[in-house]
């Protein structure tokens, strides 16, 4: 089966095929510049600040010499994504290239070192904002958020409410997650069931990277979201910040992050406000490769018997996908792995390497429909037969001893009448 | 004890103890002065938080009489200042060391002249190991540590076997050591902190740069250091301390059970109370001739 991965750590790769004059307005905000270089490569990180106070261009020689050999491939990747980021300027002379931090963002981000960022917006004072959740109450309400929304992607009836993404986002959203035949129930392809398992900062970037691409079509601009977003991490968990402190599609975005469990959305008297969860603080913790922090609770016996402490409804959906779920407890699902369970998940395109129990078994028997030939009356026309079996590529197994074979019941016809005409 | 797995982090997650030497001593006759030091010290801890959310830098002030913690990055207080780190962490961190200097000259008394002025080095790295082994117990996922010195006064002699000590206890669970020495002379513990832990020692140049050789040399997370070219060990100075009166010596005596080093010969061995046999010492006498002599 052919091995689909998402690409969900490639918000990078949107950022980096902005424009040059987008890219060059988004390196003045210092938060901006952080969150870039938070998403290099580490050798690339190092390079930006070891050249962040050398003002003349640097020859591609004495960059290398940084580097120890062992190094050399990290290295050509770590300045190919300079580059590629236009962090990195490449000034070509006639006897060598050289190098150099580009100007805005080598200006911003020395500004950021020394005198630390300030956000251009400010918590609102305690005393107009209403009891605001604690760290846990926000917590709790992210995940939830955020798992409904999962619910609602992958199985539509099965959510408590529907958010307020249109059901045209949504089928972008699903579109690559779910396949649908006709007069069928949408179902899980492969990548979908990859993305579930897949981290909660990992599947959020890959939904925000497919709500920023579909901006362009509604006619907001792709860089004024991607700099809202990543400045929307450099903000305080549990705070708040008024409404109308966002431009207009900000505060379109901010409806719609909501429903993905971002933010929090509050209203008082008179102000309305937004307090950010830690899904988005913890945004540009992802935008590199992060590694699954995910504790497992999940327990399979030899036996093939499953207890999943959970009382997650998705988490359920998950199971129900290639396993039997036979009851539900408080905080328990107890099910079993059972082949029928394995063969609808497979059915369903997911591979063999997520699920390796049983793959070997299906494998193990293969059965074609075949006719066994014996007692030939000599030795002549044992061979000739088999020949011609073979030939036609019928041919399954012999045994000259015996004098006898076996063959493709395709061709038994075929074989019936060579032998006749042997006779 | 072995350190918990912290594999489960990004490569490059740095978590930093910093042993900032505040010697009243050595920064009052030092070419750089202590706010321009500072300023530099202040950035490169930004940057060093800067590089990954997850990073962590702990200060430690290594004073001339005592040593205390004088900033954590991860503690509740600091905790989310990602907007307008930088004035939060330099306002905090001051007071903290002003804090710690006054009381720290409340602990002098009076000397005898002679004596080597230096910091108490011995009782910061014993407080950075403590921390670390503290953060390898409490079970949370956490960044691989490393310790860094950044001191300019002179070694102190008597605090030679609590320095070994304290290297071997870093050598064992595994924690590099790193030193950037911006004394006059060298500071031979630190180059053999550095060479035992397998951390990496280095004396600027030109103080007037010292962010720069910070950024370069000692902002490098331990994971990219096996493909950057960073400053070797280069002569590192191996001589020891006598125990009985703190000198540095070349040559000495040796107890054969719990390897103390001796200048002199001594019929009990005051570490561990063996007793050096008369038939050693009778054999030793003609040959202390023979090693006396120094070889030069």
């Amino acid at each position: 089966m052919p091995q689909v991965k998402i690409i969900a750590k490639n918000f990078m790769d949107m950022v980096a095929s902005l424009p040059a004059i987008k890219l060059d307005i988004l390196y003045h905000n210092q938060f901006i510049c952080e969150a870039i270089l938070r998403s290099m490569p580490p050798l690339a990180k190092k390079y930006v600040l070891q050249m962040l106070y050398i003002d003349v261009p640097m020859t591609f020689k004495s960059l290398q010499e940084w580097v120890l050999a062992d190094g050399s491939s990290k290295h050509q990747v770590a300045i190919d994504r300079l580059i590629q980021l236009r962090v990195l300027e490449v000034i070509d002379r006639k006897k060598e290239t050289t190098y150099k931090l580009k100007p805005t963002f080598q200006t911003n981000l020395r500004k950021h070192l020394i005198y630390g960022g300030i956000l251009s917006r400010e918590p609102m004072p305690s005393n107009v904002v209403a009891r605001l959740p604690t760290l846990e109450e926000l917590d709790a309400y992210a995940h939830e958020q955020w798992e409904c929304f999962l619910l609602q992607l992958i199985s539509s009836g099965q959510a408590e409410r529907s958010s307020s993404f249109s059901s045209s986002m949504m089928r972008i959203f699903q579109r690559g997650l779910l396949r649908q035949r006709d007069k069928e129930a949408p179902r899980l392809t492969e990548s979908g069931f990859q993305f579930l398992l897949m981290d909660t900062n990992a599947q959020l970037w890959y939904i925000i990277r497919e709500y920023i691409s579909n901006s362009e079509e509604q006619g907001v601009d792709q860089a004024d979201l991607i700099a809202f977003l990543l400045e929307l991490s450099f903000h305080t968990t549990g705070e708040a910040y008024n409404l109308n402190t966002l431009a207009d599609d900000q505060e379109a975005m901010i409806k719609d992050l909501a429903d993905l469990g971002l933010v929090k959305l509050q209203q008082g008297r008179r102000e309305r406000w937004f307090i950010p969860t830690k899904l988005a603080t913890n945004l540009s913790v992802s935008l590199t490769d992060s590694s699954s922090r995910k504790q497992g609770f999940v327990v399979v016996e030899t036996n093939f018997r499953m207890y999943a402490y959970s009382s997650s409804k998705l988490h359920c959906e998950i199971l129900r996908l290639f396993s039997r779920v036979e009851y539900q407890l408080p905080n328990l699902i107890v099910g079993a792995i059972t082949k029928e369970s394995l063969y609808n998940a497979f059915e369903n395109g997911i591979t063999a390497e997520q699920i390796r129990l049983w793959e070997t078994d299906l494998n193990r028997v293969e059965m074609t429909p075949a006719h066994f030939y014996d007692e030939f009356s000599s030795r002549d026309i044992f061979e000739s037969a088999s020949d011609f079996a073979r030939v036609h590529g019928g041919l399954l197994w012999e045994d000259a001893k015996k004098m006898q074979m076996a063959v493709k019941a395709e061709i038994h016809m075929l074989m019936r009448e060579h032998l006749r005409g042997n006779k | 004890m072995a350190p918990a797995p912290s594999k489960l982090y990004a490569d490059d997650v740095s978590l930093v103890v910093v042993l900032l030497d505040t010697n009243p001593f050595f920064w009052s006759s030092s070419s750089l002065s202590f706010s321009q030091f500072l300023s530099h010290v202040l950035a490169f801890f930004n940057a060093i938080l800067t590089l990954n959310q997850l990073n962590q830098v702990v200060v430690i002030a290594t004073g001339y009489n005592s040593c205390d913690y004088i900033f954590d990055s991860s503690s509740d207080l600091n905790r989310s200042f990602e907007n307008g780190r930088m004035p939060v962490m330099c306002s905090s961190l001051l007071q903290k060391l002003e804090e710690f200097l006054i009381k720290d000259e409340q602990f002098s008394k009076e000397e005898p002249d002679g004596r080597i002025k230096s910091s108490l080095l011995s009782g910061s790295l014993s407080m950075a190991l403590c921390y670390i082994q503290r953060v390898f117990r409490s079970g949370a996922l956490h960044p691989h540590p490393r310790i860094l010195c950044l001191q300019g006064s002179p070694d102190g002699p008597e605090q030679y076997v609590a320095i070994m000590n304290a290297i071997f206890s870093a050598q064992h669970s595994l924690v590099p050591i790193d030193s950037c020495y911006i004394g006059a002379q060298n500071s031979a513990f630190l180059q053999q902190a550095s060479y035992i832990t397998g951390g990496v020692h280095h004396k600027p140049q030109n103080l007037d740069g010292l962010f720069q050789y910070l950024m370069t040399i000692f902002a490098t997370d331990l994971h990219s250091r096996s493909f950057l070219n960073l400053p070797k060990p280069v002569g590192v100075d191996f001589r020891a301390s006598c125990f009985c009166h703190k000198d540095t010596i070349d040559m000495g005596y040796i107890c054969s059970v719990c390897l103390s080093i001796f200048c002199k010969h001594h019929k009990k061995c005051s570490t561990c109370g063996s007793v050096f046999g008369q038939a050693q010492s009778e054999v030793a006498s003609a040959s202390d001739k023979k090693r006396k002599t120094p070889e030069t």
